[in-house]
């Protein structure tokens, strides 16, 4: 395996300097267990957990459920979702300040606009009678487009109570991740109202889109809050290698597509630059790419073992990928939940256990060892 | 008199002959079919977008998790299965080149001119093109119905 990577990345022609550790994936000696916490959700996008312990969960199709008490109920269907290809229901993020502030948020693939096609959309919503209503749009990216790929999307408030929303290029590489008058291919900052912070990098500059936090990105499908610093972490999806993890700067350019560590999927170069100033740097990234979905940071000290790394999901290997991490970058990467399916979501509950949303198989909960 | 019929007989008729060609417009073109050439040539741009991320550029798949587009057997034998694996996704145990796969495709929401323009795309590539396939019409995917 160490060959074969070390093989890949010469033949591209470029050298991993940033990396100087081996980090390729190892096995677990022993894996953990899991059980079926809810099955029949076919695709669990995303999840989140109410301070009495049940979840709510999306369904890409559309659908949202509710699992409390070893029930799970569908509470509701989106509407206007553009299922189609990546596209359809996205992630979940409750209010941190819930009940008081009553508001569920959720990003979709949308056709809302005048345009055939769809593109990623902001919405919140309350639960009355344990069913959805009173659904706001508070923001709709445009113009729409057929395109089945790159729609982001996660979400997470951060310490001051700021939303950051991810959002992916929409298969329009050359065009929307570079230019912050366009959407997509960013970072959004919003308040809990969907309404735009005066103090964004770009409030204040001419046609910039006034929600881009930062630009230059693909496709992020990956966001947690670093328990101790605080700030926002992502991962994107990269093209053929390079997938990336990056910590989240105010106004800051990400690269896309002018710097990779990748190359096309049909084989061929679209940029040889690795670096640029004004660009970052990934704080990690992968090659092969792994298509990363769903980020945490373990803090509970259910899995002492992975206490203080990051898991992420693997949608190409279909297993949930352990991160070791210093301040300098990835020092180990173990294989969890080995060949379990498309892993789609993961979090930490608040009752410290971990949670993971599997194609085809639904919500798991992964068991600590005994 | 005479002249009044004749007159509102031509109006009868112009509106006819309009009601007639508006319809028969709105037909031709829901029937209408693509030329394979066309056809196969939209295609490609479904494949890039739906498919290679994990059947890969040459439709190679990847080693017991995706398999080969190229050169399958199913796309000779199992020609409607195929194409509602596209159509409807498609989820369990299959045997592709004599290798067994047990994964899920999700349906990816295509029209069915954009199943049929990327089966002819894959039918016409990869090595699929010595198969000598008959071109699927967005007619046949219609058709087709969920298992």
């Amino acid at each position: 395996m160490k060959k074969f990577v070390y093989a890949f990345i010469l033949s591209f022609g470029f050298i991993a300097c940033a990396q100087k550790e081996d980090t390729s994936i190892q096995d677990i000696d022993k894996d953990y267990e899991y059980e079926v916490v809810a099955d029949h959700i076919e695709i669990p996008w995303g999840f989140d957990f109410f301070d009495d312990g049940s979840i709510i969960i999306t369904e890409k199709s559309g659908q949202v459920f509710h699992h409390k008490n070893g029930e799970t109920t569908s509470i509701g269907e989106i509407p206007n979702v553009y299922n189609r290809g990546q596209g359809g229901l996205l992630d979940v993020k409750i209010h941190p300040d819930y009940p008081n502030s009553p508001w569920i948020y959720f990003t979709q693939a949308s056709n809302v606009g005048e345009e055939d096609g769809g593109h990623t959309a902001l919405i919140r919503a309350k639960l009355h009678n344990n069913q959805i209503t009173n659904i706001e749009e508070l923001y709709k990216a445009s113009p729409n487009t057929t395109k089945g790929v790159h729609f982001g999307s996660r979400l997470v408030f951060d310490r001051e109570g700021y939303l950051y929303m991810s959002i992916g290029e929409r298969g329009a590489r050359d065009v929307n991740p570079q230019d912050i008058t366009r959407d997509g291919g960013k970072i959004y900052r919003f308040h809990d109202d969907g309404s735009i912070p005066t103090d964004n990098p770009f409030y204040n500059e001419g046609d910039a889109k006034k929600a881009v936090y930062s630009y230059g990105h693909r496709n992020p499908q990956g966001m947690d809050l670093h328990p101790e610093t605080g700030e926002v972490w992502i991962h994107e999806h990269g093209p053929r290698g390079g997938d990336e993890i990056n910590i989240i700067k105010k106004g800051a350019n990400y690269g896309w597509p002018v710097i990779s560590y990748g190359i096309n999927y049909d084989g061929t170069e679209f940029t040889d630059e690795t670096s640029k100033p004004g660009m970052e740097q990934p704080f990690y990234y992968w090659v092969p790419s792994i298509a990363p979905s769903g980020m945490t940071f373990v803090t509970s000290d259910q899995y002492p073992d992975l206490k203080g790394g990051i898991l992420t999901g693997s949608l190409k290997f279909q297993y949930l990928e352990y991160l070791s991490v210093d301040e300098n970058g990835v020092t180990k990467r173990v294989k969890l939940l080995d060949q379990i399916g498309r892993v789609r979501s993961v979090k930490q509950g608040k009752d410290g256990f971990i949670y993971v949303g599997v194609e085809g198989v639904g919500l798991v909960k992964m068991l600590p060892k005994s | 008199m005479k002249f009044i019929s004749t007159i509102l007989l031509f109006c009868l008729s112009v509106i006819l002959v309009n009601l007639n060609s508006f319809e028969s417009s709105e037909k031709y073109s829901d029937l209408q079919e693509k030329d394979l050439k066309q056809s196969v040539e939209d295609g490609k741009s479904v494949y890039s977008d739906f498919c290679m991320r994990c059947h890969l550029a040459d439709g190679e798949g990847v080693e017991n998790t995706y398999p080969p587009l190229a050169k399958s057997n199913w796309l000779k034998d199992k020609r409607k299965a195929s194409i509602k694996s596209v159509k409807f996704g498609l989820s369990g145990e299959i045997t592709v080149k004599g290798k067994t796969y047990n994964n899920r495709m999700s349906a990816m929401g295509l029209s069915d001119q954009e199943v049929a323009d990327v089966m002819n795309y894959i039918m016409q590539n990869f090595g699929n093109e010595e198969f000598d396939l008959e071109q699927v019409t967005k007619a046949e995917v219609s058709k087709l119905e969920k298992d």
